[in-house]
């Protein structure tokens, strides 16, 4: 396959921004009931102060925005085959750190996600340290998000996801590589070690853990020691948690899973209307983030100006639903290490025992005490400090790449490597014993 | 209280149709999958078409539309009071049969329905025969829909919407009615008859019959035949049309009922998003109803101009329903009289066994070979048949209105 790569840089033709523009400016807001509060949906006023500040401000100063995104990310899109649907076009960022050897990454988002949610971890997660790994980074768009191409036809759903994934590494040189991810970005990459793993994706981490409830014949032990034991005060906030979020926070998911195109025609029609559907789950799904208006606006903007509209990355909820009717808590095992992080307001939030039971490989556990659905995004800090535990030295996914451990030294390597490294950094003449 | 009706004429002013306009022209169009057909939701072809008819012809034209409904329903507005919610203003239809006698009744709409579906049934149940009973006709627009005010507070609930109907009776002097409803207009007339029946409603009539599986404790016998028994082929198809509604026709019910002023800024802020979400149940809950682009589109404008705005007829589902179809079919027993009317699209359809045994004051029934959701208006011969019979001389419900006997 010839490399198609070509650098990338966002650069939203003006006739968009002029359609925005005047899509604002005739916003026609509904009303609210009297303390509706965001028992009803995404609260009118911040809607509202929303909608003003993107007409007033943040659209006219978009190419700024457009520029301080061209400047965190280096982006690039290349052409990816997948079997059954074609070539598509896909948009990426990929960093290396200085560290030579560092952990190639594969980064998955998922849905309202988009490569943004990289954005803080990628410099920490690249950063050189004798103290902890370093890693290459590469975040896929998936196919009908950011500016990545969509798919045509039919039937697109994880293990194509989990291809493209999979074939942007192996493009990439990365014959080896580790995964991170939540939302979509969990089954993905849990798609890519069931398939690709151990061969080439070698462990992988999720901060959206899942695990299948006790279940009399499926899992007998597990629904006695439930039905004996009391559960945790944490794990009994957690069941609430995920209770809510069965009850009253999964009317997009159900419409999205069957009318999808429906949907689409209001998301691609109306950016109040996106911006409300899509805020709803910023908040929501997050531990009191303290999202700021531009924040907001530049992840609706991606939406807004993706390649493919808003209206394609619903269609992976239709896929995947008809796919797997049975659910997604079932055949989740791997073959390949994992690491959990645990973050207190995810959606689905179970018991410790329910997710070991369900996760054999399970080598790596992080407990955090806030933070929720965007974890890279909420909470930078917290996840890439659980991935240099996992993947550092003394960690439990330690040197799982081999010869990329992360470190620019390693131990016990011949000599002559030594001596190539060493002349590297000091630019001295490798053949220094003919001197 | 006054007793006045003031008469209403829709006039939708000129600064709404013309940021109609000038939406419409800003309309973006999402891409669809090769071969979606209708599986993905309203098909992009059909958006497309409707979207191009609705700027070029159909609001141009609007007035003329406007002036045929005005000219077809006579309607009104009245401030009626709601314990705990203040005075709403509620526009009506309201059309008196030459007999003087006909039997008084009110019809409720549902979503996204309105007044509108009165459209065809109404000439027919207020004409004078020797042959068949005669109404006076009631359609109300339930608060938040048409051109009647929504309330401003929250708990809005079935007994609310029942309260405003039964009001709205009394106030026009039908102390005694009977009603029909079908879709919000089933529970709500279904309330109608739990509150204020037998002594204002005496009977009444639905096109969606509901009916919970049964329960073992409740109807031990009709459990065991439940689970002993095989159902008709037709009664196969029911509950597989049921099925269907559940698994793949409830997204938008979801949504409703748990985030309505979410999916709000949506409906009140794209035309083609309403025109979208209303017009794939037009087609999925008819039966090959052949719309033609007038019809939906006024259908849609309804909406798309209402007093309320398109965003607060949805909290129906969130107040009473609050995220759980299960409600639906609960506490189903009235003390009067109840008729049904079977067509084979509707989206929720019970084994008759059922139906039978949630409704003991079941008392007429009719099936029909075709027809679905949006019976008044896909079916308003058979419609009006069933209640021409249910209510007619020798009919089950004949004179259950003293003195109102429709002859």
């Amino acid at each position: 396959m010839s490399d198609t790569e070509a650098p990338f840089r966002i650069s939203i033709p003006d006739d968009e921004l002029e359609s925005l523009k005047q899509k604002l400016a005739l916003t026609r807001f509904p009303d609210e009931l009297e303390d509706a509060g965001r028992d009803y949906g995404a609260p009118l006023a911040d809607i509202q102060r929303l909608t003003n500040h993107w007409k007033d401000t943040y659209l006219s100063k978009w190419r700024e925005h457009e520029a301080k995104l061209n400047e965190d990310f280096p982006q690039f899109t290349r052409d990816i085959e997948v079997d059954g649907f074609g070539t598509l076009n896909i948009h990426y960022v990929h960093k290396k750190s200085t560290v030579v050897d560092a952990v190639p990454l594969l980064f998955v988002h998922g849905w309202p996600g988009s490569f943004l949610e990289a954005r803080k971890i990628l410099p920490l997660l690249v950063e050189d340290s004798p103290e902890h790994p370093s890693f290459h980074v590469v975040v896929v768009s998936l196919p009908g998000y950011g500016f990545s191409e969509a798919p045509k036809k039919k039937g697109f759903g994880v293990p194509q996801y989990a291809e493209i994934g999979h074939k942007l590494m192996l493009a990439l040189g990365y014959n080896e590589y580790v995964t991170q991810g939540g939302d979509w970005g969990s089954l993905i990459t849990r798609k890519i070690a069931q398939v690709y793993g151990p061969k080439h994706s070698k462990a992988w981490h999720t901060n959206t853990p899942i695990g299948e409830a006790p279940h009399p014949t499926r899992r007998p032990w597990l629904l006695l020691s439930y039905l004996l034991f009391t559960l945790s005060p944490k794990e009994k906030a957690g069941l609430e948690r995920t209770k809510w979020f069965q009850e009253k926070g999964i009317g997009y998911f159900k419409e999205q899973s069957t009318q999808p195109q429906t949907l689409g025609y209001s998301l691609a029609d109306s950016p109040v209307g996106l911006l409300g559907w899509i805020y709803e789950k910023l908040v929501n799904w997050t531990d009191e983030y303290p999202w700021t208006d531009d924040e907001v606006l530049t992840w609706i903007s991606i939406y807004w100006f993706s390649r493919a509209g808003p209206a394609a990355s619903v269609r992976i909820y239709y896929e995947v639903s008809n796919q797997s009717p049975e659910g997604f808590a079932r055949n989740i095992e791997t073959p390949i290490p994992l690491g959990h992080s645990y973050f207190p307001k995810e959606l689905a939030v179970l018991p410790r025992s329910w997710i070991k039971a369900s996760n054999p490989t399970l080598v790596f556990e992080s407990e955090h005490e806030g933070g929720g659905h965007f974890a890279a995004h909420e909470r930078p800090e917290g996840l890439v400090s659980d991935l240099r535990k996992m993947f550092g030295k003394g960690g439990p996914a330690f040197g799982v790449v081999p010869g990329k451990t992360g470190y620019v030294w390693l131990l016990m390597l011949p000599l002559e490597v030594y001596v190539d490294r060493l002349s590297q950094v000091l630019r001295i003449d490798s053949s220094w014993d003919s001197c | 209280m006054s007793d006045a009706e003031t008469p209403f004429s829709i006039a939708v002013p000129d600064d709404q149709l013309e940021l109609l306009k000038q939406k419409l022209e800003l309309t973006r169009f999402p891409d669809e999958l090769e071969d979606a057909g209708r599986d993905y939701g309203a098909p992009l072809a059909d958006i497309q078409r409707l979207t191009k008819y609705w700027k070029d012809v159909h609001l141009p034209k609007w007035r003329e539309h406007e002036a045929k409904l005005n000219e077809e329903l006579p309607q009104f507005t009245r401030d009626i009071e709601v314990d705990g919610f203040g005075t709403l203003n509620i526009h009506y239809v309201h059309q008196k049969s030459t007999v003087v006698d006909a039997v008084p009744l009110l019809f409720v709409h549902g979503w996204p329905g309105s007044f509108v579906e009165v459209r065809k049934i109404l000439p027919l149940l207020v004409e004078a025969s020797p042959d068949h009973p005669s109404f006076h006709v009631v359609a109300i627009g339930l608060p938040s829909y048409g051109f009647s005010q929504g309330p401003s507070k929250k708990g809005f609930k079935c007994e609310q919407y029942a309260e405003v109907s039964n009001k709205l009776m009394l106030s026009l002097g039908y102390n005694e009615y009977v009603t029909q409803g079908g879709d919000w207009g089933a529970l709500i007339t279904k309330r109608i008859a739990q509150l204020y029946g037998p002594k204002h409603s005496k009977a009444w009539h639905t096109n969606m019959p509901l009916a919970g599986p049964p329960q073992l404790t409740q109807s031990p016998l009709l459990f065991l035949s439940h689970h002993l028994f095989k159902y008709s082929p037709k009664e196969r198809a029911g509950i597989d049309r049921t099925n269907w509604f559940e698994e793949k026709g409830s997204g938008y019910f979801k949504e409703q009922s748990t985030q309505p002023q979410t999916l709000g800024y949506s409906l009140a802020d794209s035309p083609v998003g309403l025109l979208g979400w209303i017009y794939e149940k037009l087609v999925n809950w008819t039966d090959e109803y052949p719309w033609t682009e007038d019809e939906v589109l006024t259908w849609v404008s309804i909406y798309w101009f209402s007093r309320a705005g398109p965003a607060a007829s949805i909290r129906i589902y969130y107040e009473i329903l609050q995220g759980s179809l299960q409600g639906v079919s609960q506490n189903m027993a009235t003390p009067i009289p109840l008729g049904h009317s079977y067509f084979p699209k509707e989206i929720a359809i019970h084994p008759r066994r059922w139906l039978k045994a949630a409704n003991p004051t079941l008392i007429f029934e009719s099936e029909h070979e075709s027809g679905g959701h949006f019976a008044a208006y896909e079916r308003p011969e058979a419609l009006v048949g069933d209640l021409r019979k249910m209510f007619g001389r020798g009919g089950p419900a004949f004179g259950v209105v003293p003195g109102k006997t429709g002859f």
